[in-house]
Order: C-alpha cells, then structure tokens, then sequence
C-alpha cells in the first residue's frame, strides 16, 4: 500500500451546454471549464433569440410601438409596456391620472407577484424538490386569475396605453373585493410555503453557501434588482420612482449573497408587493383613467428606467410625425448574466445550473444588440 | 386496445422546444403540466427536456435562423411514433415578428414552424391558454396511440 503514489492528474475538461439542452429550460449557450468537478471558469453566450423588436419598432405609430414592447418577454410583459408609454409621457408631457398610476403600480406589483413565484417554483424544480414547485405553481394561480380578471388575458394584458390604463382595466367593486380576497389567500399561502422551505433541513443544506457573490462584486459586474439586493446593496429604483412616493415599504435586501439569500430575497419581495397592493386598493383615488387630451409633437429621445420584477428596465426612443425613432431597450437579466457567469465559479458542476437560476435568467428578452462600453 | 398502445397511452412524455418566442407560452405550457390547477400529468402526460425520451413535441416561438438546425435535429431524434404541436400565435404564423413593417420579411425569422418540420396539432392563442394546450394534445394522441 505504502508504494502506491496518489493520484494528483488533474482532469482538465470543457463541459458545453445548449443551445437546447435537457438541463436548462430557454436556449442559451453555457461553457463551463471544469478541474475535477470544480467550475474554474463560465462562459454564457445568448444570440440565438434574437427576433430585433427594435427593428420591428422603428417606423411605427407610438401606440402599435408600444403594445409590440410588451411582445419582448412574457414573464413581465406589463412593466414593458409601462415603461415604453412613460417614454412617450415624459417626452409629450402627458400628465397622467392619479387613479391611472394607481391601477399601473397594482397591476406591475401583480406581476412582480407572478414572477417572483415562478421563479421560486423554477428554483424549486432546480433544486429537485417536485412539490415545492407544483404547490408555488398552484399559489401563482390566483394571481393569474387576478391578472386575467383585470387585463382579460393571462399572460399579455396590455393595460398601460399613452396617457393612462386601457377602459377594460377599470377596477369596480366588485373586481377590488377579488383582489382584497386573492391578497388574503396569498399571503396565506406564501406564509405557508415560507415557513415550510426555511425549515427544511435538506432545502436548506442544498442552498447555503452556494454561488456566493460578494456586494463589491455584484456592484463591479452591474447586476441590478433583488440579485442585487440579495447580496447587500439597499438599491430598488422604486424609491426613485414617483408613482411608488404614496406607498410604504421596505427594500428587502440580505446578507450572504448565496442561492439561500436570493430565494428568501424574491420570499420577502413577495409580501412587500401584497403591502403596496393593500395599500392602494385602500386608498384608490376617483377620477378618469385616460387623460387624452395630449398632442403630438417631435421629441428627442427620451429615457426612462423602471424597476422591473428582474433589475433595471430602460426604454429610450424619439418621436417623429407620431412614429418611432432610434428606439433602445435594455432588460434586466442582461445585466445579471455576468452575476450568472461569476456565481458558478469555484463550485461543484452539479451547482452551476442552481447558480445561474438563482440570478432569476430570462433569455427570450435578454437577446438584445447591444454595446459594451468600458470605461 | 392492443398492448402497445395500452401501455403508450399511459406514459405520454411531453417536449417542450423554445425557439424564440417571448416565454409567455412555454410558461404557460409548463403550467399546464405541473400546476395542480390544470394538472395534465393525472392523464399521465409527463414533461420531460429529453428527445429520445419523448412522444410529443411542443414547439413555442417563430423559429429564429440559429434555431432552425437545432429544431430540425431534435425532431429527427424524438423515436416514432412522435406528433408535433405547433403553440401560440408566433408557432403558427410568425406572430408579430414575422415581418417588420408591413409584409417586409424579418431577417431573425426562418419561418413559421410548419415550413421547418411536420406540424400535426395546431394551438392558437397569444398566449395560449392551458386549457387549449390540453386539448391540442390530446387531439394529437391518437397519432401516437393507433400507431403501429
């Protein structure tokens, strides 16, 4: 025994993955270095989406323009078309109706509702534990049904329009009195779900300290939104933002940066957007929800950035005869690719695909053209 | 019922492709499949990421030109008996990407999914709605059920 020399070969590999694999649900390509196991480096490329909806986009009407936003991804179409209309808002100087903003910041906190529960629910399927994920997948079902209620379609609503919220997105009575009781069951349900996951002594040993990054790196690397915050960094664009001025809440952050920290982050965001959702179905205004009486005129182009259930949202575009010009849009998840790449660093290979989950990836709307400019 | 398609009936193994859409379909999809609301698997219809492993071949999105290969190897590599279901507005037509402004082609788009591979079930909707996504599998098993 004592003659026999250990074996100290390290086993250099590329491990590549996709564009479609059985591993990741959306097309995008993955390099990973591996030595014994260990992920030495990461490489992500994304292309293979590209459909060029700023092509589409250049030429037409401010008002088709708009609704085609909202075709760039279907996880958070709404806070697309949101965000493109207060382009064309600030730009022509629309003042919008109070009631208006207030249905606008109900119907983007549902939908920050819908996709943090997926993403838990995706998180859940990653980490193998089937019934967390089909129970998340029954609890997003009432906002669904919210949704469905309000925009009359489940996936693409199309309730923000220049200067206010489509007619059909009016809340009655009797459409508040749901979503009071869709808030109870819900809470009700996360509560539930909440109390179950934290206390999982094999949910738990799988997550912590798992694709760790550091506050300095995420900051260095330009993440944006809860993968952000998860690591420390009080920075949510929703204080910045003057539709979210009459509300209370708190910016959730935590401290570890690890798989644990971004789950519980998206946990907590949850309740904060049933607060603010509480709140303004309490004290929704009266009055018109369109204010049409704007005129068109050219403009320069115009930024907006908007807090999107993922990170930073950003929409530019000029006005010209009424069309479209020279239109930007850059996504959150763009931003929080490298965040993807870093995180899998150092960890076992069987981690990397939990570590990119966990940085909440959607690589339909994350195909853009876009320029990297170092400074 | 011959044993055969007694026992396929009884383990549909469902693939889903994206290629390109907006992800409000293959949510949907997967929605459809794994929320206890919907809930196909109780007529044991299962999801899986595999190809060799699966029966039917759900394809979301317009088809982008780096897709075009991929697809067209995943189809060869499903085993026969397979039936393919086109989903959502964008599968079947293109969608709004198809053409940029007017009738003027998109370069991304290589085409609906028809014109790519043989489309056996065809589900409309933008996006489509899980109870239509049921039905249009279920229209496309008997493809798989009476085959030999």
């Amino acid at each position: 025994m004592d003659d026999k020399k250990e074996n100290r070969t390290v086993i250099e590999a590329e491990v590549p993955m996709g564009t479609v694999h059985p591993g990741a649900l959306e097309p995008y390509r993955l390099r990973l270095f591996v030595e014994d196991e260990i992920v030495r480096d990461a490489e992500m490329t994304v292309g293979v989406n590209h459909r060029g909806v700023e092509r589409i986009m250049e030429g037409l009407p401010v008002e088709k323009a708009n609704s085609l936003t909202e075709k760039i991804c279907g996880i958070c179409s709404n806070i697309h078309i949101w965000n493109s209309c207060r382009v064309g808002e600030i730009a022509l100087g629309i003042e919008v109706p109070e009631r208006a903003v207030y249905i606008r910041v109900i119907m983007g906190e549902l939908e920050r509702l819908h996709s943090h529960i997926l993403y838990l629910a995706h998180g859940c399927e990653v980490l193998g534990h089937e019934t967390f994920s089909m129970r998340l997948f029954y609890i997003r079902e009432t906002v669904m049904e919210l949704l469905r209620m309000i925009g009359g379609n489940r996936v693409q609503y199309g309730s923000a329009v220049l200067g206010g919220v489509r007619p059909r997105c009016e809340l009655d009575e009797m459409r508040i009195q749901k979503l009071t009781e869709g808030m109870n069951l819900l809470e009700e349900g996360l509560n539930d779900f909440a109390n179950r996951f934290v206390s999982d002594p094999m949910v738990m040993s799988r997550i912590t300290g798992v694709g760790v990054t550091s506050p300095e790196d995420a900051l260095r690397l330009a993440c944006s939104g809860p993968t952000l915050r998860a690591t420390g960094v009080e920075l949510d664009l929703r204080t910045e933002m003057f539709e979210y001025d009459p509300f209370e809440y708190d910016v959730i952050t935590e401290d570890d940066g690890d798989v644990k920290s971004q789950l519980l982050t998206r946990v907590f965001e949850n309740f904060e957007s049933i607060k603010i959702i509480r709140q303004a179905i309490r004290n929704l205004p009266d009055g018109p929800i369109t204010n049409r009486s704007w005129e068109m005129q050219d403009t320069p182009i115009t930024k907006s950035y908007i807090e999107a259930p993922r990170g930073t949202l950003y929409h530019s575009y000029a006005l010209e005869d009424g069309r479209v010009r020279n239109c930007v849009i850059r996504t959150p998840s763009m931003a929080n690719i490298g965040a993807m790449q870093y995180s899998a660093i150092g960890h076992h290979i069987t981690d990397a695909q939990l570590c990119i989950v966990q940085c909440d990836p959607c690589f339909t709307c994350t195909d853009r053209a876009i320029q990297i400019i170092k400074r | 019922m011959s044993l055969k398609s007694y026992s396929r009936g009884r383990a549909i193994h469902v693939m889903l492709v994206y290629t390109g859409g907006c992800n409000g379909c293959d949510i949907e999809i997967v929605n459809c499949i794994l929320s206890p609301k919907f809930d196909a698997e109780q007529y044991k219809v299962f999801l899986t990421w595999n190809p060799r492993e699966a029966d039917v071949l759900v394809v979301t999105g317009p088809v982008t030109k780096h897709n075009e290969q991929p697809l067209r190897e995943i189809y060869k590599a499903i085993p026969e008996p397979k039936a393919v279901v086109a989903a959502g507005a964008c599968a079947l037509m293109g969608g709004v990407y198809k053409n940029c402004y007017g009738d003027i082609p998109s370069e991304e788009i290589a085409g609906p999914v028809d014109q790519i591979i043989p489309v056996d079930a065809k589900v409309p909707g933008c996006a489509v709605r899980p109870q239509d996504i049921v039905a249009g599998l279920v229209s496309a098993l008997p493809l798989l059920l009476n085959a030999d």
